[in-house]
């Protein structure tokens, strides 16, 4: 870790319009390391704009996004994943016709580096990187226990059930070996069962893999449950910021979710 | 009793008949009038007569969705179908015969060269019109019904059949090659084929047809397990991958002895479509980035080759040197054309990297025809002749040992063959071969998991392009001279298509595109004239019939797989029903009233 920062994640003053529309406008917000923070909001408060902006897939158009202090913007999105950010998507992509363990495998390809002629020559050190790349997919996929295991790894990805493929999405961004870890909606489309046990993994996350996480969710039970701080959004300002209790009972808050009549 | 769908046997069987016109009207029947495959009475332009009743029949008979509903048809209603359809088809000829006849064929031939007095009096089977068409109806009807019957019947019945019937049609249309090798190999071949007619002799096709339908029972009565047995054993124990692999090569080494100088000749076309094959699957298949101007490889791997052992430029007097030349050995070229071809993909990828599907194709193309009027132009006629080309290209002679000699060439291209089969098999299952599958996946998500997408189309084309300038400095020893004529932008296409037709990704299946695209055509010269005909026909009935290429690569079948379309819209549905139910404030939020109040 470098001197001189100390958000491990900072948004100053981003701006993202797309025509007249503002996705973003005159957004702040940070990270600290080992915080699990929550972003809410409606639909279309900028949520998942924010994530595009901060991974590189969209370049702000006012403002600065600092990671460990350092300016991305402008970065492409395989050099940021390789500083540290990992995410998933809103809706599940995966590399569908790859298997399981491929996908996972993908994730490790930013911490290796063997070449032509190592793929051609196929020399020890190669063999050596392949099989770590392999041991590396195989530990992220069994984070989430019996549910990736075994026979699962060597099927393709789009036979999957639908919340096992959102694992495997985060299975694949673990592989990473990522600093932050952004998850977009990670519950969507889960059973009450299958989000419970959503909710420790995220926890587990930051515990025993020591990761600062970034969730985007709408499920207010994983909110709670998770969240060291929950920063709400809404027409892509930050409109609360704070503790779960702070946020939830927050006038604004509750406004933009319920509208003027219910919150009155 | 199963319901015969008349209406639909009907339309299939003018859908057949306009087809049988055409062939007939393109001169493909007549052609193939005198190529007998059996005896005397069989011959390819009477197979071709009754091909479109009985692939009609077949087809009308196939299973079909009512409401829902899948409907397999009975022998009996297969049958009748068939029939019917097949009857409609030679009925519809026969008027259009018959019109022809009335009108005069011979003012026809304005339009329709091929359109004869002799191809009536064949398709008539020289009986008059009248006695003709009769004879037609009722072989039509035949064939229909066989059509029909192949499709519904008894498949411990019909399969033997099939296979006996198509060994006796494809020995039948081997017979320039096969007699040959018997004979090399001290076989005398007259048993098979008839000295006189070349054509394979009755009890040939007969014996043929017991055998390859006793095969065919045989396997299929191992029953299931002893198949997947047989299968694992093959795949899985080294001892018989090593077997297998050991008399693959003994056979490709021996085959140029087998088969003599000509069609030693079509064997090292192949092999140069081979390469141009594989190049071109580096960048389509693994990358995904649709190439249509792959010619440009070929070019600059057939001019650099030139270039580089000293071939000197055609000129109306004789020849002069080129402006830029050196006298290389071909062991050492190669090598540098590979490398500087690998440059030129990187020239050539860099200002496409933005494009996608699509636009990719269209300017690819463009740059492929950039490649061809470069080579005619007056500019470069210095240095690569303009249309009078090249002439003198190296013949890679060893110690006086040269590889012009058709079946010498062979052994060249093998061995660049082998090469590049081993380059692109540890190429598909490194790391970068990963790399190079998520990013045809899913570009965008690739680069977001790490993959930097422009290094990776950048080496996708240069790995290609290395490949297949092979190719082309290949053919330069092969033919050793050059002119533009030979980087017609019908090579990319023919090189796409010997990858598509083998199954986009997979290695075997190049390999079996250029036998089937390039070794066929070459060793049946009589299609050569028909060859863009047969290469659509191919294409079309392979997009429809098999989607996924004769040998497909796993991962493409399952991309093709029905089960991924019932489960990717079993998701959508269910992100859909997430995504409205999030939508609703109260739905997720409500749970939580309490607390924010």
């Amino acid at each position: 870790m470098s001197v001189g920062w100390s958000h491990l994640l900072e948004l100053r003053n981003v701006a993202k319009h797309f025509g007249g529309l503002y996705a973003l406008s005159g957004l702040d917000m940070h990270v600290d390391p080992g915080e699990i923070v929550s972003v809410i909001g409606p639909n279309g408060a900028g949520k998942s704009t924010m994530f595009n902006v901060v991974t590189g897939l969209y370049g702000p158009d006012e403002g600065d996004v600092l990671f460990e202090g350092q300016s991305i913007v402008g970065f492409a999105p395989n050099r940021i994943t390789r500083m540290g950010i990992a995410r998933t998507f809103q809706t599940v992509h995966l590399f569908p016709n790859m298997t399981v363990l491929e996908n996972a495998m993908v994730g490790q390809h930013t911490r290796s580096s063997s070449g032509v002629f190592g793929a051609i020559l196929r020399p020890p050190g190669t063999r050596r990187e392949e099989e770590r790349i392999r041991e590396r997919a195989k530990g992220s996929l069994e984070f989430f226990g019996s549910r990736l295991a075994g026979y699962r790894q060597e099927q393709p990805a789009f036979s999957l059930s639908y919340a096992n493929r959102r694992r495997l999405e985060m299975a694949r961004a673990l592989a990473t070996d990522p600093v932050l870890l952004m998850l977009d909606e990670p519950t969507a489309g889960m059973n009450p069962r299958e989000t419970i046990e959503l909710r420790d993994h995220i926890v587990r996350m930051r515990d025993q893999l020591g990761l600062t996480v970034l969730v985007i969710e709408h499920d207010m039970r994983v909110v709670k449950g998770v969240s060291d701080r929950v920063v709400a959004l809404d027409y892509g300002r930050k409109i609360a910021e704070g503790s779960y209790q702070d946020v939830a009972s927050n006038p604004q808050v509750i406004e933009a979710y319920l509208g003027t009549k219910a919150a009155g | 009793m199963d319901p015969i769908p008349v209406r639909s046997a009907v339309r299939a069987g003018v859908v057949g008949s306009l087809v049988l016109v055409y062939v007939a009207l393109v001169g493909l029947i007549e052609r193939f009038a005198d190529l007998k495959l059996v005896g005397e009475q069989v011959t390819l332009g009477r197979l071709l007569l009754f091909l479109p009743p009985f692939a009609v029949a077949y087809v009308v008979a196939r299973p079909r969705v009512v409401a829902g509903e899948r409907r397999v048809a009975g022998p009996r209603a297969g049958l009748v179908a068939g029939a019917v359809s097949g009857v409609v088809t030679s009925a519809v000829f026969g008027v259009a015969v018959v019109l022809a006849d009335r009108f005069d064929v011979v003012r026809i031939r304005h339009v329709f060269i091929a359109a004869t007095p002799g191809l009536i009096d064949f398709v008539t089977f020289e009986r008059g019109v009248v006695v003709g068409i009769m004879i037609l109806l009722v072989l039509g009807l035949a064939s229909g019904a066989l059509g029909g019957l192949a499709k519904t019947g008894d498949r411990r019945l019909t399969r033997p059949l099939a296979a006996g019937v198509s060994t006796v049609i494809l020995l039948g249309l081997l017979q320039r090659i096969v007699p040959i090798a018997m004979q090399e190999l001290g076989i005398e071949p007259d048993f098979l084929y008839s000295p006189r007619t070349r054509s394979l002799t009755w009890g040939g096709a007969i014996g043929l047809l017991v055998l390859a339908a006793g095969a065919d029972v045989l396997w299929n009565r191992s029953g299931p397990e002893t198949q997947r047995r047989i299968r694992a054993t093959m795949i899985e124990q080294p001892a018989a991958r090593v077997g297998i692999l050991l008399i693959v090569l003994a056979v490709l080494v021996a085959l140029p002895l087998l088969l003599g100088s000509v069609i030693s000749q079509v064997l090292g076309s192949v092999m140069i479509f081979v390469l141009l094959g594989l190049g071109l699957n580096i960048v389509v298949g693994y990358a995904g980035l649709l190439d249509l101007g792959y010619v440009a490889f070929y070019a600059f791997g057939a001019y650099m080759m030139a270039l580089l052992t000293g071939a000197t430029l055609n000129t109306t007097t004789g020849s002069s040197a080129a402006a830029f030349s050196l006298d290389l050995n071909f062991f050492i070229a190669i090598w540098l054309v590979v490398v500087l071809a690998a440059g030129v993909g990187l020239l050539i990828g860099a200002p496409v990297l933005r494009l996608r599907g699509d636009y990719l194709a269209i300017v690819t193309l463009g740059l492929g025809e950039i490649v061809r009027v470069l080579t005619e132009s007056r500019w470069l006629q210095p240095l690569v002749g303009g249309p009078q080309g090249m002439r003198g290209v190296t013949d890679a002679a060893i110690a006086g040992y040269s590889f012009r000699n058709p079946q010498h060439f062979y052994y060249l291209a093998l061995a660049f063959v082998l090469l590049a089969v081993f380059v692109s098999w540890r190429l598909a299952a490194s790391r970068i071969g990963r790399a190079w599958n998520a990013m045809r996946e899913d570009e965008q998500v690739a680069d977001a998991m790490g993959v930097g997408t422009t290094r990776y189309k950048l080496l996708a084309f240069a790995m290609g392009g290395a490949v297949g300038s092979l190719g082309g400095a290949l053919f330069a020893v092969q033919i050793g001279s050059l002119t533009p004529a030979s980087f017609q932008i019908l090579v990319s296409i023919t090189a796409l298509a010997v990858v598509i037709l083998g199954g986009l990704g997979s290695i075997p299946g190049v390999v079996a595109g250029a036998v089937v695209l390039i070794g066929l055509p070459g060793l049946l010269r009589e299609f050569e004239e028909f060859r863009l005909l047969i290469y659509g026909a191919v294409l079309v009935a392979i997009m429809v019939l098999r989607p996924q290429g004769l040998l497909p690569n796993v991962r493409r079948m399952r991309e093709l797989h029905e089960e991924e379309e019932a489960q990717d819209e079993w998701v959508h549905r269910f992100a859909d029903e997430a995504a409205a139910a999030a939508a609703v404030p109260g739905g997720t939020l409500g749970v939580e009233e309490e607390d924010l109040t």
